[in-house]
Formats: C-alpha cells, sequence, structure tokens
C-alpha cells in the first residue's frame, strides 16, 4: 500500500472519529437541552397550577377541574396531585402513541422527561403536592429532526473536509510521487536525474541521494561505454589501412555462416600483396604504408555495393573481402578491376610490377559453410591463384548434394504453413554456475506426417531461398499467441526474430494485435530476442518493437553481439535481460574488452549469455571470462 | 462515695461531649465571617450558638420561640439597600454577619436553625402571604405540628409567635418547603431555593 493510501486513510478514520464524536456531543447535548425545557415546561406548569389549586380551598372537583383545563391544553404526560399522607387525589396520565419517528430512534434514543413538583395549599393549609410531567413525543419529534440536521451537516462536512484533506494531502505528497518514479526509474535501469528538488527536507535529501547514486551509475555506463568503443577501435581496426582486422571478420562470420542467415552465400576474397620487403627498402616505411591505404581504398570502393561486405586486412601483406549475394560471374570483374586499378597504383609508386603484385583468391562460399572451411578454401584459392598467370582463381564450391529439389521443399514448407505443421520445440540455457535453468529457447520442427520431422536447420535454407521464412515467422509467432499450451510447460522461454521478418510493415501490426489480445493469457514469460544489429542501428521499428514489448511486459534479449557499437546508449534504452555472443566471441575477447562490457552491463542489470557452446572444455574456458550462462550442446552434458 | 461521685460526673461529661451537636457554625467559616464582618459579627455567631444551645433539648415551641426571639432582633433592610438586587434570598452567615436582611432572610435563617435544632423540616414551611397591614407582600416561616393542624407563625414584623388564625393581617398565598420538592433523585425544585442551597453549598457569606 502507497504510503499516500495509508496517511490518506489514517487521516481520514481520524476526522472521521473526531466528526463522530462532535455529532454524538451535540446529539447528546441537544438532548440534555431538550430534556431541561421538558422540566422547565413541566415546573413552571406546577408552580402556576399549584397556585391556581390554592384558590379552590381545598375542593377536590375544583381542583381536578382545573387540573383538567390544563391537561387537556397542553402537552403532559401525567400531572398528579397527592395529599399530604402521599395519597393520590387526582391524577391525569397520557398515554401518547408516538407517531413520524422511526423505532430505531425510539428505541436508540431514551428521553426521560423529569417530573416537576410544587406544594398545594389551601389558605394556611396544606392540601399536598402537585407532580407534573411533560409528554414526551415533541421531544423526540424534536431530537429527530436535530439529528437529520446533524446528519446532512455531518455529511457535507465530512465530503468536504475529506475532499481538502485529499488535495493537501496530493500537494505535500506530490515530491514523493516524483521520487517513486525516480526509484522506478532506477528499478527498470534508466537514469533520471531529478532536477527539481522538494521543498521537504527529508524528501530532498532523498532525491539528491538519488541524483548522485544515478550520476555515478550513469558516469560508471559512460566509462564502460567510451571504454569499450576505444577498445574495439584497437581489437578491430587496422591502424595503418583503417580497415577492419581479422579478429573482427571472425566475430562477425557466425553472422553470415548459419541456417538462417540473410544471405545464402556469396564470394570471399583473400588478396594477397608480394613484394613488400623489396618495396620497404625502394620506397621506405611511410610511403608503403600510403600504398597500403591506397590499396586499401580500391578494395573499399568495390566492396562498398554489397550489403554487410566486410573488407578486413588479414595480416600485414593479406587482404579479405566478404561480399555476401554476389556471383562469381560479378566477383571476377570486380577483382579483374581490383588487380587493374592495384597494379596502376603500385606501378605509380615507382615500384616493379614483376617484384610487386597482387594475388587473388576467390571462394564461392555457401551459407552452410563453417568459418574453417571458409578460410581454408579461400586460402586454397589465393594458393592456387599464385600459380595462375593473371594471379587470380576463383574456386567454386561444392555443392553438397541435397535430400530433395528446391521445388520440393518450396511445396514441402508451403504446405506446412498452410496446414500449421510445425511444432515448437526447446533446448536449456544453462547457468553453470549454480546449475540452475535460465530460460528455455524456442525452435521449430516441420512435421510433414507422423513419421517425418524436418528440423530449424534443415528447411530454414530452402525456406530463405524459397522466400518463405516470413510466412514461417508469422505462422509460428500465431501459434506462440494463440495456441501457448502448445509449449512445453517451463517457466521462461526465449523466441528470436530475425531483422527481416520484423523489418516488414504488416509485422509491427500483427505482433501489437496478437499480444493485445493474447499476452495477458500466456501461461509462461516470454522473452523475445531481436538482433543486436537491428536494434545498434536503430531500425525503422526498432523503437516500435521495444515500447511494444514494454507495454505487454514483455522482456527483450539480444543475440549475434559482438560490441559492435559507436555508442551503447541502446543497451541503456532496450534495457535487455541478456545479451547472446558466439562463445568463440567471448573466448577471444581481451580482459579490458570484457571488462568493459561488464562495467556497460552490469550498470544496467544485463545478463552475458554465450551460445553456441558444445564441449566441457569451453564451458570451462568461459568460466574464467566469467560468462557463466551457456546455451548449446554443452548443456546436455552438464548434470543439473 | 466520692469516688463513685466523681467518676459518674465524668462519665456525665464524657458522654455530654460524645453527644454534643456540631457548632452550627463551623469554625473555619467563622474565621471567614470575622474577617469580612469584624469582631462583632463573630459575637453575634456565639450568642447564636448560645442560643440554640441553651433550647436544645427544650420543645419544638420552646425552640420555635428561641430561635423567633433571636433572629427578629436583626434589623430589617430591603435586599436593594443591602445588595443592590430587588430580590435576593440570603445565606444565614450572610444575614447574621450583616446584621440586615429582609423578610425572606429571617424566613431563611430560623428555618436553618430550627433543622440544626432538630425540628422536622416537613414541618416548617417556607409561606408567601400578603400583608393587609402594610399593603404588600411579605414572606413567614410557618410550623405544621401535623400536616393537617393549624400552623404557627414566625413573623419578623411581629415578634410573638400566634397561630394563624391570631394573624388576620396576613393573608395566606402559597406554602413551599423546597426540601420536601427536592426528595428523592430532584435536584431542582424552586428557582431561588435552588440558588440558596448553591450559595450555602459554596459557604457563601
Amino acid at each position: 500500500m502507497t504510503l499516500f493510501k495509508q496517511i490518506a486513510m489514517m487521516l481520514s478514520v481520524f476526522l472521521v472519529i473526531i466528526l463522530t464524536t462532535v455529532l454524538t456531543l451535540n446529539f447528546q447535548s441537544a438532548n440534555q437541552s431538550v430534556q431541561d425545557r421538558l422540566y422547565e415546561d413541566a415546573k413552571n406548569t406546577a408552580s402556576s397550577l399549584s397556585l391556581s389549586l390554592g384558590s379552590a380551598n381545598g375542593d377536590i372537583s375544583m381542583m381536578s377541574t382545573m387540573i383538567n383545563a390544563n391537561f387537556d391544553s397542553g402537552n403532559y404526560r401525567d400531572i398528579t396531585l397527592v395529599d399530604v399522607d402521599n395519597h393520590t387525589l387526582y391524577k391525569r396520565k397520557h398515554e401518547s402513541e408516538i407517531l413520524d419517528i422511526p423505532a430505531w430512534f425510539l428505541n436508540i434514543v431514551s428521553i426521560k422527561a423529569p417530573v416537576a413538583s410544587a406544594n398545594v395549599s389551601a389558605g394556611w393549609s396544606q392540601v399536598g403536592i402537585l407532580h407534573v410531567q411533560s409528554d414526551t413525543i415533541y421531544a423526540y419529534k424534536q431530537l429527530y429532526t436535530i439529528l437529520k440536521g446533524l446528519l446532512i451537516s455531518f455529511t457535507i462536512i465530512t465530503i468536504i473536509s475529506l475532499s481538502i484533506l485529499h488535495l493537501i494531502l496530493h500537494a505535500l505528497l506530490r515530491p514523493l510521487q516524483e521520487v517513486q518514479k525516480q526509484a522506478a526509474a532506477v528499478i527498470q535501469n534508466e537514469f533520471i536525474i531529478q532536477d527539481k528538488l522538494p521543498y521537504t527536507k527529508e524528501f530532498k535529501d532523498v532525491v539528491l541521494g538519488m541524483n548522485n547514486m544515478v550520476s555515478k551509475v550513469k558516469a560508471m555506463f559512460d566509462k564502460g561505454s567510451a571504454e569499450l568503443k576505444t577498445l574495439k577501435e584497437l581489437e578491430y581496426i587496422d591502424s595503418v589501412t583503417n580497415l577492419k582486422n581479422r579478429k573482427y571478420l571472425v566475430d562477425r562470420l557466425p553472422e553470415y555462416l548459419k541456417v538462417d542467415a540473410h544471405s545464402k552465400g556469396g564470394i570471399s576474397i583473400l588478396v594477397a600483396l608480394s613484394g613488400m620487403i623489396e618495396a620497404n627498402e625502394k620506397l621506405g616505411r611511410r610511403d608503403v604504408d600510403k600504398l597500403f591505404l591506397d590499396i586499401s581504398k580500391i578494395f573499399k570502393d568495390n566492396a562498398k555495393n554489397f550489403k554487410n561486405s566486410i573488407v578486413a586486412r588479414m595480416n600485414g601483406t593479406e587482404f579479405s573481402l566478404l561480399l555476401p549475394d554476389c556471383s562469381p560471374d560479378t566477383s571476377m570483374k570486380i577483382v579483374n578491376s581490383i588487380y587493374a586499378s592495384a597494379t596502376k597504383i603500385i606501378d605509380e609508386a615507382g615500384l616493379n610490377k614483376e617484384e610487386t603484385f597482387l594475388s587473388i583468391g576467390l571462394y564461392n562460399y555457401n551459407h552452410k559453410d563453417t568459418i574453417a572451411q571458409l578460410f581454408s578454401h579461400t586460402d586454397n584459392a589465393l594458393a592456387q591463384a599464385k600459380f595462375n598467370s593473371n594471379n587470380i582463381h576463383l574456386e567454386e564450391a561444392k555443392n553438397a548434394t541435397e535430400v530433395m529439389g528446391k521445388d520440393a521443399w518450396k511445396l514441402i514448407i508451403k504446405q506446412a504453413i498452410a496446414k500449421d505443421r510445425f511444432r515448437f520445440v526447446s533446448w536449456p540455457v544453462l547457468d553453470t554456475e549454480s546449475k540452475k535453468l535460465d530460460h528455455h529457447v524456442l525452435s521449430i520442427n516441420l512435421n510433414l506426417d507422423k513419421s517425418t520431422s524436418y528440423s530449424y536447420a534443415q528447411f530454414m535454407a530452402p525456406a530463405i531461398q524459397s522466400n518463405l521464412s516470413n510466412e514461417i515467422y508469422k505462422n509460428v509467432v500465431n501459434m506462440l499467441f494463440k495456441t501457448p499450451d502448445m509449449v512445453l510447460s517451463a517457466l521462461t522461454y526465449s523466441l528470436r526474430l530475425p531483422e527481416q521478418y520484423l523489418e516488414m510493415d504488416e509485422t509491427y501490426e500483427e505482433i501489437s494485435n496478437l499480444l493485445r489480445a493474447s499476452a495477458s493469457r500466456l501461461p509462461f514469460k516470454i522473452i523475445i530476442e531481436l538482433p543486436d544489429k537491428m536494434l545498434r542501428h536503430d531500425a525503422k521499428y526498432t523503437k516500435l518493437y521495444i515500447e511494444l514489448f514494454q507495454t505487454y511486459n514483455i522482456k527483450i534479449g539480444i543475440y549475434e553481439f559482438i560490441g559492435e557499437s559507436d555508442d551503447y546508449q541502446y543497451l541503456q534504452d532496450v534495457r535487455p535481460v541478456y545479451i547472446k555472443g558466439e562463445s568463440s566471441y567471448f573466448l577471444t575477447q581481451s580482459d579490458q574488452s570484457l571488462s568493459a562490457l561488464r562495467l556497460i552491463t552490469d550498470a544496467v542489470d544485463i545478463n552475458l549469455i554465450a551460445v553456441g557452446v558444445m564441449e566441457l572444455e569451453t564451458v570451462d574456458k568461459l568460466k574464467e571470462k566469467d560468462i557463466k550462462v551457456i546455451q548449446g550442446k554443452a548443456t546436455e552434458l552438464i548434470e543439473l | 462515695m466520692l469516688k463513685s461521685m466523681v467518676v459518674f460526673v465524668l462519665s456525665l461529661l464524657l458522654i455530654n461531649s460524645v453527644f454534643a451537636l456540631e457548632p452550627y457554625v463551623e469554625k473555619s467559616l467563622l474565621k471567614k465571617i470575622e474577617v469580612k464582618y469584624k469582631v462583632f459579627a463573630k459575637k453575634r455567631f456565639f450568642y447564636l450558638q448560645q442560643t440554640l444551645d441553651e433550647v436544645k433539648d427544650e420543645s419544638d415551641l420552646e425552640k420555635l420561640k428561641a430561635v423567633n426571639n433571636f433572629f427578629n432582633d436583626v434589623r430589617y433592610t430591603s435586599d436593594k439597600k443591602l445588595y443592590n438586587k430587588k430580590d435576593y434570598w440570603a445565606t444565614p452567615w450572610e444575614f447574621l454577619g450583616k446584621d440586615a436582611g429582609d423578610c425572606e432572610d429571617y424566613v431563611i435563617s430560623k428555618y436553618f436553625a430550627l433543622k440544626y435544632l432538630g425540628i422536622d423540616v416537613k414541618k416548617l414551611f417556607f409561606t408567601y402571604v400578603r400583608s393587609t397591614k402594610f399593603k404588600q407582600p411579605h414572606m413567614v416561616l410557618t410550623y405544621f405540628k401535623t400536616p393537617r393542624s393549624e400552623p404557627l407563625i414566625l413573623d419578623n414584623n411581629n415578634r410573638r409567635i400566634f397561630p394563624a388564625s391570631a394573624r388576620k393581617d396576613l393573608t395566606p398565598i402559597y406554602n413551599f418547603n423546597g426540601e420536601i420538592l427536592q426528595k428523592g433523585k430532584k435536584k431542582k425544585s424552586h428557582k431561588k431555593w435552588d440558588q440558596l442551597k448553591l450559595n450555602m453549598k459554596r459557604k457563601k457569606i
């Protein structure tokens, strides 16, 4: 319960008690006043009637008449005349019914009309004593009217008082709401500095304290961010040519070499410059560096037309160009152009073309290749190129024998989409230290019939080739939210969504509608994994997706992270629960890089998860790097 | 013989002291009266006590006479002169302290003195009368031996006590006994009487 509610309740109860007490006292006072009035009336009657009775000289009939006249004309309950021996001489009593007054009021309120007495004498002798008691019926009516008036006043005063109390409390506790917002922001890892300091000293101190704390965390985040950026520059960039280096290429390659890669293949080019020792001797180091820079520019210019291309300097004399979706024919034109331009520069630099020259090996890679296969084939191509007369060699990929043809796959996938033949499967993500499950990763199988089932790795590549992958994801997301019972009952699942699917115009609308209709009914927690590249580049729908998922309290995870950003602010904006990177990425990071990354992720409470962990040996190495949560086949080897 | 006589006398003294009445005016109050009304006032209370002591064992009639005579020596003065009020019922201490008062004050003081002497208050009434001689309202104290007997009149205008039938100069209007009306749970009986009782409770002098 909020402090506002507690104080409001306490003061309201207090106020109601005070007002009720005042009401009760007022009513009691009115009751007493009415009873006093009854007595005074009775007393006046007793005095005046006793004087009149004195003139009757003890004649009972005369006195009875006088008493009757008085009794009938006034409001009396009882008039009794007793003699000096206390024997009743005459008595009138009125048994009136109390009308127009609710029974509960008569039960609660007790009015006792006091009896007033006066001596009655006749001449010098005593006649007796006259007792007079007023009728309470009018007192009840009067008191009931008073009570109604008091209750109306009380209700009005209570409503007004509570409203004023609410307004005052609201004004007094407004700074606390600001403090609460700031505290909630801190919990959400948002760094809000409250510039407007509250007037109340206690709140002011709290705000100052929180501002200080937030500033420190923000400074820590910024420091980590700056440090990581610097380290990445040192780690990934070649200082002479400003090209990316071998490490960068290795860290990025998993993104290109996977079953559901955006590009199904392309050309990997390895360029070797021969005769650089001689060049150094002739030109000197500075001019050779300039030569490298000029040749690098040629590489960059030729690669820039290919989306997601990478140009990297692999070592002192070798360069790599990765050109996704580039055909062998196009690549040959490109390398010929590169060769010609580079030879011209070498010539212009005054070097001997026979001594200093380029060898270019090309490999037509497939996204199903491993990194080792890609490097091995490209190296082979380069080795072969050195023997070729034109110093260029293209090595074609050997097409794997496909079980089914492209058209057969297309038919199966289309049928599966139409008949909802996809089924969820999951595998665990483990915390190797606590030996506990972190969450389950959801994947899908295509169940053609009872006996035939294809894994994601099998059907996704032909699906991408047939441009059906987005349809599959649409089907899967629908299935997840509309028939969540299909998912085994674990507490938390993650689902990876590719950028290509998310960037389709209709996807955002579809997911919005699904969440609106079904998010609250999901029997488990879901973490949506988004690609690091998409978040880093602030793609068209990124902000909308983040807001959408936050609205429905769906956590976000990041996958394919290699810490390549210029600014890590996006981590703070997205506030993912975890970042998933290839185990090889974490293992090849320097301690400084990981420490800087840790500084950022710890500041905003992000977990680091290594994926593709296949062996226990890798688990141990990751542990040494303080990466404890893993995903991959090694999870099957760990006993929980 | 002598020894037994001494024991008898001492026993009488002891019994006398045990059963002796409390003083009509307690000492602390008497001191205050002396301070306010000086030594002669104190002396008047002393003589009152002496008078009351003298008749304490006598008949009702003797008590009536002694009390009537004692208070009738106080000089009559109107409330207007004494208290600057049209009508005021003085406590016995104010009445004797000032040594002055009007007819109600005589009645009050006589009533409480007789009550002190043990006369049943049911026999005593404050009686509003009309003085045909002075043609003005007046008050006397009336004593009823029994409720139905002819009362005796204790009046400050006529120093002697007469039966009512002998007082042709007085026309009875109304008898009143506050204490009879006040019995039981009743706290109020008569406005003036109630105020007087309050003043006496507060030891007003």
